[in-house]
């Protein structure tokens, strides 16, 4: 009863995983046999300087979303669970974005972002400001992709904090409330470290998710202006279908793919190292 | 009488009628953060109900001045977005009815019955789990390109366009998700033994077992991997963008970015289409909520 399963996962999955390794190594543009060419592809990348900036992008991108998003969403998840009346309201507010399309999303933020008469520029010129092109800038495209990026997340981070903070033990915070303990002092010595798994998971998936960033820059910004806002998943997609060099591209996605499996692994270690003393 | 011991309870509370100026804050704070949320949507939806001309004058105020419902008869005509929407809709349903099948019946197996290597294949999906997107996608294009025997091609996959702008390939790659699969065995996993030694000695076999007996008893786990699967594959670009070419094929969230593209100052009919791309999953989530909640904070990825 697991065949069906398992040999879509061998052919959609595995082979495909193999496959990209065997290409990386390869110079392939579809219509000719891959040619092997060694370690050409991860030698180019040294000096692709378009490719450098994508990864510089991606960890930009990933360290501002990321920490922001999940201080913003632990803050309103410690809001919702004092026991509001409207609650599911906010929550259902808070969460929305998440569940609509990100294509659909980016494209609302383009029509904000309009330098002409979108609603961002709109509401600066009620104020006697001269709003500027926001995503066609290099110094304002990256924050406002940004911006989306964190706008989007949040409802995810809150969410997971929310139903940790919910499990989390009654009689601890009874207890130290009888000790004398204060609300700030609970929240850093009791809430916090009880809620380092939650922190772990909310980490490593908002990190996977932020770091495949692109169907957002794809509708935003095609990666410009000037590259200001180009992703690896945004290079390997030009190397793969804009320039037809799929073995470069695969070389790509397996820098993407390390990154990942190294930024996970050094989390794990940081916050595994810690888990005994809560 | 009551208001005497509703007296006596708000004593032992220390709160006498105060004015709870803590509340009140977050209360707003918590109003302004939703509010922040949900304009982008509203913003949408009222740019969709507007003229041209309105939306292109700098004095306009933010509500239409006239509301023009016609803009989605109109964006209906400028792009076939009735099509995108149906080969979304057509998608999805088949990823989530192959998914809740193919994916409860392995997970159901790796869960309840011991065989050789079910460990192995256990920690496989595991794995499977955890790959990149972007590591995987390229090789899926070229399966799907190569594909024998289909579309033109020989048994070695030469000679023709493969799945390129099939159905075949709009579906089959990404119908089973080794999340399912996980998230299916957990469910089976805490399932009692009774249940299952009952129907055994009743001479069921495995698989009336699995249908009849213990999937029925998952209902949960069904409509969540139904509702994510749904939600994922409604809003799935880069696959479809990646594998079809021809307008009839097109996804709703391929549609839009073709039309943006095409015809990127039309933001009345552009914001129409997204409305509708967004709608769908705007209602199932409302409507399903406690479920997305539950799978999301299982998954935490999109």
């Amino acid at each position: 009863m697991v065949a069906p399963a398992l040999l879509h996962a061998a052919l959609w999955i595995g082979l495909p995983v193999v496959a990209s390794v065997a290409l990386a190594f390869t110079k392939y543009d579809v219509l000719s046999a891959p040619q092997f060419i060694g370690l050409d592809n991860f030698r180019e990348m040294l000096d692709d300087a378009v490719f450098r900036k994508s990864i510089w992008n991606t960890v930009v991108y990933t360290f501002f979303t990321v920490p922001v998003g999940m201080l913003l969403g632990l803050l309103l998840a410690m809001a919702l669970h004092t026991g509001l009346k409207a609650r599911g309201i906010f929550r259902t507010a808070v969460f929305l974005p998440q569940v609509t399309a990100t294509v659909a999303i980016a494209l609302v933020w383009l029509w904000i972002y309009n330098p002409g008469n979108g609603l961002f520029n709109s509401v600066l010129s009620i104020f006697g400001i001269h709003g500027p092109a926001w995503l066609l800038s290099t110094s304002w495209s990256m924050p406002s992709v940004i911006l989306v990026g964190i706008w989007q997340g949040i409802g995810m981070k809150m969410l997971i904090y929310l139903a940790a903070l919910q499990s989390l033990p009654k009689e601890l915070y009874e207890a130290a409330s009888v000790d004398g303990a204060s609300r700030v002092r609970q929240f850093f010595s009791l809430t916090l470290p009880l809620l380092k798994p939650a922190t772990f998971f909310v980490l490593i998936t908002s990190m996977i998710n932020a770091f495949q960033s692109f169907d957002q820059i794809y509708v935003l910004t095609d990666g410009g202006p000037a590259n200001s806002t180009t992703m690896m998943t945004f290079e390997i997609y030009k190397s793969a279908f804009r320039e037809f060099r799929v073995g470069y591209a695969c070389a790509q996605s397996l820098v993407l793919f390390a990154l990942l499996l190294a930024f996970t692994l050094v989390n794990r270690r940081m916050m595994g190292g810690t888990r005994g003393h809560s | 009488m009551a208001t005497a011991e509703l007296n006596k309870g708000e004593l032992l509370r220390g709160t006498h009628k105060p004015v709870n100026w803590g509340r009140i804050a977050l209360y707003a704070v918590l109003t302004l953060v939703s509010l922040l949320m949900v304009v982008p949507f509203v913003w949408m939806i009222l740019t969709s109900l507007k003229t041209p001309a309105e939306i292109a004058s700098p004095d306009a105020g933010l509500l239409p001045a006239h509301w023009e419902f016609s803009n989605y008869v109109e964006a209906f005509k400028a792009a076939p977005f009735a099509t995108y929407a149906r080969n979304s809709f057509i998608i999805a349903m088949s990823h989530t009815l192959i998914n809740v099948v193919v994916a409860s019946m392995a997970g159901y197996a790796l869960a309840r019955i011991k065989f050789r290597g079910s460990d192995l294949i256990f920690y496989c999906f595991v794995g499977a789990l955890m790959i990149p997107t972007y590591t995987k996608v390229l090789p899926e294009f070229l399966i799907v390109r190569f594909m024998p025997l289909a579309g033109g091609n020989d048994l070695f996959g030469q000679g023709g366009s493969g799945w390129l702008d099939t159905w075949w390939a709009l579906i089959v790659p990404g119908a089973v998700t080794p999340f399912a699969v996980f998230l299916f065995r957990q469910f089976y996993l805490d399932l009692p033994v009774e249940l299952e030694e009952a129907a055994r000695l009743d001479g069921l076999g495995e698989f009336r077992i699995y249908a009849q007996i213990m999937t029925p008893q998952v209902k949960p786990a069904l409509t969540t991997v139904a509702l994510l699967t749904f939600e994922s594959s409604w809003n799935n670009f880069l696959w479809p963008l990646l594998v079809t070419h021809t307008d009839s094929l097109r996804v709703i969230q391929v549609g839009l970015s073709v039309f943006k593209t095409e015809n990127g100052t039309q933001w009345h009919y552009l914001m129409a289409g997204t409305t509708l791309a967004t709608l769908p999953m705007v209602v199932l989530f409302l409507i399903g909520q406690r479920y997305f909640v539950q799978g999301f904070a299982t998954a935490g990825l999109k």
